[in-house]
């Protein structure tokens, strides 16, 4: 889907930064406003007291004995150090960290949100997916860089422009020289900024690599592997492997970075502001004799302030914003992206279960060559038990993938009441459905919130779901215990089986026409699977239900079976009829049966 | 809220702190932090002293002296000179400080790596110990490994070049030193200061902690399906928001503190040396005579480069002290004694496994989750371990593997406790398949045989792979055996289905020279045909062999020499499938309802 995007023209820097900067002020004006004041209040009176004020003090001294006046100026220097910092303080301390900490929760809500919408195959293309993850984790740095640079900016201008002005009236030529050192060495910023974008992509990619090493020993979910077998040198050896990748590339970038770093230092500030521009300075005072030593003093001092001030703007500031558009046309580029799967006109209803009809359907999923589906034909009708059996990798979870328009569909159609399903809106088809998966998985939020999967949720309809489930742990908090321990030290663990009571409940709990289980009872022990088949055909008495399991002693109870083989629907029919077949589904049910028969 | 009382009234050692992160750093690549003091110093030096000072200095005196332009030129190409040379200097010291910090990192990792590889697996269970494991790799992951040097640097930096300036102003009149040694206060200021912020971070760590599981919900493919099926996204935003405005709380909460410690820390470092600076050098200017303008303009451009100078060592103080505290963090990980003791006996050929009265409870739980159990194991039994969820039959396991060690009672190896014989020994001994298997993003071989793999190994893994029943599928992908499993990082890599995945995770055991096998639910995800051919090779693999089943299905049961049926903690039945349909109890009950599903007639099963 990215794919598609890469020839589209970029933004310029300035769009980007413009539009980032228009975004943080629409989340949180108070912070861009602020920020630009409290960096104006802490430059300005520093760059100004150094050259103004000098000047000022040697002219009372030039003028005559004056202490009375001289003394008023350090009070009013005095006055304005100290204000200015006090303000500063009060900003920082008091309003800063809160706001920056909200417009990060602003910002990441947004891409969130965004992110909940992406198809689910994004998440298997690695190239969207890195971007996706660069998107995430630099948007706290966008923010960070951005303000750093907003903070000075202002403040540098309006130094930059007063600082000139007093330099103007002594001597306009130094401006031409200082203005022609930094200008010449400018073309290196953008050079620096590629190769700074360059080493971080591929950084990004050695990095994911490393990283992985790095959750196997710090998740616990692999912490008894890892025990067990004695892997861990060759896991140490695949992460020193993607560790040396890092260093080289570290050393292939920083090497030019170095350079053109070096090359442009040398010629702004020691060709530039300790030769030349002295050199003009100096043969203005020696030789010419138009500068007296005072006046050396006063420009030497202010030529350096606007030397850092325009190296900031031009040469600091705008590297560092060239950097941050590229990470911004990342974001914006994601923002933008567009879904495969989209909303239909209509709005689909929660009604009684109508027939589902899928025709001529094929599937292949992207990046693959072969065909996961191929051209399944199947009709189910209201209120049917319905089974997909089969051999692993048949393509069974593909299709109930496909039925919740998680993907579409390459080739063919699945009708609902005979309306395409992707004439409705995704979100009110797949309200229609309640799923429970077989890599369910459990959130670190209360037991309610987990099977009602909202948080406004009826304490007595989720009691009834967990009953017909066949939860029975007992929770301290009732259903408002929180599960996990993420957000809560005392969180309640589950075991495998446990969690899976709960995923099914979600189904129970739910009220909808049609129910999607995919291998639900893999984690129940024999009483509870008894319990949760008996529950299920009870509960689901006006339910369509389309489950799919390796233990064909559910599928007794259904009332058509489909059995699946590379992609295709080899058999169908009920469980006595694809018996007395004798085929697919005839052996594989006595294979299991067999081991029965005491 | 009790990480702070953890913490409260722990001392915490700033400086032995940073001398150990040095140490470490250095013992990691030396490189790393002599660059950093070399690029900096020069740095420093040059932009604070040379550039900003001695630069104007001499040029004033020059021109004092009515000096000809021709000395004047050969001083300025003397200064660029030096500017040109240390403008080289820092920039090389710069390429090589950004290729050790990745050399430090690696190594810092794999000193991680290993320790985490020795820590018992209850530690991962303990939030305690998890949070300050988590605070404890920031140091690499968030490179405050490097920052503390970076701070080091600036720190050793800027102290030389302050007193170089200060040394100059002492030089025009010592008087100001007056206005200057307030500053060395800022120091002590900014000590609490940092305390008081690396508190206020301990109490937003739970909330951060949500932030950052909310940001994985969003992100892994994992939850994916099930967000998008649901309303729980808008439940996980709820609580976002709510972690957020928790954060905002405990900002706020700090901010007159830290406002005080600023505002103090101001007046030393800027109110002072400034104020008093321009006051007393107006005044001689004015009254004592032998100030000149070059002096006094020398004085004032001191000020505000001991004054930047000051605020920066400040910053980088206050940063370097804060970075300390995470690397008492990483000390207490690295010193950490695992509970699990290894023992120094090695365990040697399998004749029995014999759990004696054991009885454990996991750390923070308030129930036993075994009571009382005993049983043996002969060489070459087949012994099937059910019974309901959550009854135990895990924890069985991770006893006999001491993941845990037992609470009381004793399990004995070949007659000899456990705790006596070498970790390594005793876990090699055993061959497992957990519920719960992991496949590792390494290639389809590596996954079997557990080790970088010759050619031999290929073989044995190919025997292995076909035994489970996955080698047509793995001859299938790309790369064959050499494909790396799933595509974490790499496009080739292959996704396989959870069935696939268990068969690869199962034909580990087929690969390993093991004394016992312990298969906890090893056909959870795999379809009838290839559950029967995963059984059947089993018993086939693991003849004469000891095999302790973990399972649901009873069917598995029905095939082994002695079933235990474990509930509530307790042993409640034993004996052969035979035996126990005799008698009638909970196995029975079992047994007949499972299988009646299969026979579509009720069970009878009423004793």
């Amino acid at each position: 889907m990215l794919k598609s995007k890469k020839n589209k023209t970029e933004h310029s820097v300035f769009s980007n930064i413009m539009y980032f900067l228009r975004l943080m002020f629409k989340l949180s004006p108070g912070l861009v406003i602020g920020d630009i004041l409290s960096g104006t209040l802490r430059l300005l009176p520093q760059r100004l007291i150094s050259v103004i004020g000098i000047k000022y003090i040697i002219d009372v001294v030039a003028q005559g004995e004056n202490l009375g006046r001289i003394y008023k100026a350090v009070i009013i220097i005095a006055l304005i150090i100290v204000l200015s910092r006090i303000a500063v303080l009060i900003y920082r301390e008091f309003y800063w960290n809160a706001a920056k900490e909200r417009l990060y929760f602003r910002l990441n809500k947004t891409l969130y949100e965004k992110a909940h919408l992406l198809d689910l195959e994004s998440y298997d293309d690695p190239d969207f997916y890195n971007n996706f993850i660069l998107t995430i984790e630099s948007s706290s740095d966008n923010i960070q860089g951005l303000l750093g640079i907003v903070q000075s900016y202002v403040g540098n201008i309006i130094s930059l422009a007063a600082v000139a002005a007093v330099i103007l009236t002594i001597d306009p030529v130094c401006l031409v020289i200082i203005l022609a050192a930094i200008l010449l060495f400018l073309p290196l910023s953008g050079k620096i900024a590629d190769y700074q974008m360059g080493r971080r992509i591929d950084n990004t990619k050695f990095h994911r690599r490393s990283d992985y090493f790095q959750r196997i020993f710090y998740l616990q979910d692999y912490a008894k592997e890892v025990r067990m077998n004695d892997i861990s040198p060759l896991l140490f050896d695949r992460y020193n492997d993607a560790a040396d990748d890092v260093i080289a590339n570290q050393a292939k970038y920083w090497k030019k970075i170095s350079a053109c770093y070096c090359v442009q230092h040398i010629g702004v500030q020691a060709l530039g502001f300790m030769l030349i521009l002295p050199l003009y300075l100096g043969y203005q005072v020696i030789v010419n004799k138009t500068l007296s030593a005072d006046d050396f003093v006063a420009t030497f001092n202010g030529a350096y302030s606007i030397a850092i001030s325009l190296n900031f703007l031009m040469v600091w500031a705008s590297a560092v914003l060239s950097e941050r558009a590229k990470m911004i046309e990342k974001y914006r580029e994601f923002l933008k992206s567009d879904f495969k799967i989209k909303d239909g006109k209509n709005t689909a209803e929660i009604t009684e279960p109508k027939t589902i009809t899928v025709k001529n359907m094929s599937f292949t999923y992207p990046g693959n060559d072969k065909p996961t589906l191929k051209n399944i034909n199947l009709e189910i009708k209201p209120y049917e038990k319905i089974a997909l059996v089969g051999f692993n990798g048949a393509g069974k979870t593909t299709l109930t993938n496909l039925l919740l328009r998680l993907y579409d569909a390459t080739d063919g159609e699945i009708l609902i009441d005979g309306e395409n399903i992707k004439n409705v809106t995704v979100a009110s088809h797949r309200a229609r459905f309640a799923a429970v998966f077989q890599d369910f998985q459990t959130f670190a939020c209360s037991v309610g919130e987990n099977v009602a999967l909202d948080e406004n949720f009826d304490s007595e309809k989720v009691c009834q779901a967990l009953k017909h489930s066949g939860f029975t742990k007992s929770l301290k908090n009732g259903v408002d215990t929180e599960l996990l321990r993420e957000f809560d030290d005392d969180g309640t663990m589950l075991s495998g089986g446990e969690a899976q009571k709960i995923a099914i409940a979600r189904a129970f709990y739910k009220g909808c026409p049609y129910v999607i289980l995919d291998e639900p009872s893999a984690n129940l022990d024999p009483i509870a699977e008894y319990k949760l088949n008996r529950a299920m055909t009870e509960a689901a008495e006006h339910k369509t239900v389309i489950f799919i399991s390796h233990r064909l002693s559910t599928t007794v109870i259904a009332d058509r079976i489909y059995v699946m083989e590379n992609g295709e629907i080899i058999e169908s029919g009920s469980h006595e009829e694809l018996m007395s077949r004798g085929g697919t589904y005839a052996k594989m049910f006595t294979l299991q049966a067999k081991k029965y028969e005491a | 809220m009790r990480y702070i009382k953890l913490h409260e009234n722990e001392k915490v050692p700033v400086f032995k702190n940073v001398i150990y992160a040095l140490r470490l750093v250095c013992k990691a690549d030396k490189r790393l932090l002599i660059s950093y003091l070399i690029s900096y110093i020069f740095d420093d030096i040059f932009v604070r002293y040379i550039q900003s000072i001695l630069f104007l200095k001499v040029l004033l005196s020059l021109f004092d002296r009515g000096a000809e332009f021709r000395e004047y030129v050969r001083d300025l190409l003397l200064f660029f000179a030096i500017a040109a040379a240390t403008k080289i200097i820092s920039w090389v010291a710069a390429y090589i400080r950004q290729v050790a910090t990745k050399n430090v990192l690696k190594v810092l990792n794999n000193m991680v790596f290993r320790k985490a590889v020795s820590l018992d697996v209850g530690c991962y269970e303990s939030p305690e110990f998890y949070d300050k494991y988590q605070r404890a790799t920031l140091i690499m992951s968030a490179g405050y490994f490097d920052i503390i040097c970076y701070d080091v640097a600036l720190v050793v930096s800027g102290i030389v070049s302050l007193m170089l300036v200060i040394g100059t102003v002492t030089a025009i009149s010592p008087v100001y030193l007056l206005f200057l040694l307030p500053i060395a206060l800022v120091f002590v200021i900014e000590i609490y200061k940092s305390k008081a912020v690396y508190k206020r971070d301990l109490e937003m760590t739970g909330n951060n902690r949500t932030k950052a599981y909310i940001q994985r919900t969003v992100f892994l493919k994992d939850f994916s399906k099930d967000m998008r099926t649901s309303n729980i996204f808008s439940v996980m935003m709820k609580r976002l928001e709510k972690a957020v405005d928790g954060n905002i709380k405990i900002l706020k909460s700090y901010g007159v503190k830290l406002f005080l410690y600023s505002i103090v820390s101001s007046l030393f470092s800027e109110f002072i040396p400034i104020i008093g600076t321009y006051a007393y050098a107006g005044y001689k200017f004015v009254k004592g005579g032998n100030m000149t303008v070059s002096g006094f303009s020398v004085v004032v451009s001191s000020i505000s480069t001991v004054r930047e100078a000051t605020l920066d060592i400040a910053e980088a103080f206050d940063e370097m002290t804060q970075m300390a505290l995470y690397f008492q963090n990483l000390k207490d990980f690295f010193d950490f004694e695992p509970s699990i003791k290894d023992g120094n006996i090695q365990a040697g050929e399998f004749e029995s496994l014999e759990f004696r009265n054991v009885t454990f409870r996991y750390p923070s739980a308030k129930k036993n989750t075994l009571e009382n159990i005993s049983f043996k194991i002969n060489r070459g039994e087949t012994v099937a371990v059910v019974g309901i969820n959550g009854a135990g039959k895990s924890t069985a396991v991770k006893l006999m593997l001491r993941f845990y060690d037992v609470t009381d009672g004793e399990i004995l190896y070949n007659g000899v406790n456990i705790k006596k014989y070498t970790l390594s020994s005793l876990r090699i001994s055993f061959a497992t398949v957990f519920q719960d298997y992991k496949n590792f993003a390494i290639s389809v071989y590596e996954n079997v045989m557990c080790h970088e793999c010759t050619d031999t190994d290929k073989q044995k893994a190919q025997t292995a792979l076909k035994q489970a029943g996955v080698w047509k599928k793995t001859q299938s992908l790309p790369n064959g055996g050499d494909t790396v499993l799933t595509r974490e990082f790499d496009e080739d890599g292959a996704g396989l289905s959870g069935g696939e995945n268990q068969k690869v995770s199962t034909a580990r055991l087929f690969a390993s020279d093991y004394e016992i096998a312990i298969l906890d639910e090893p056909s959870s995800a795999l379809d009838p045909v290839a559950e029967y051919e995963m059984y059947e090779n089993l018993i086939a693999a693991t003849k004469g062999k000891t095999v302790i089943y973990i399972s649901h299905r009873l069917s598995s049961a029905a095939l082994s020499d002695r079933v235990l049926v474990i509930g509530e903690g307790k042993i409640i039945e034993s004996g052969t499938h035979e035996e126990l349909m005799e008698s009638k109890g909970k196995y029975c009950e079992m047994f007949t309802l499972q299988a009646s599903a299969y026979r579509r007639e009720g069970g009878d099963c009423n004793a």
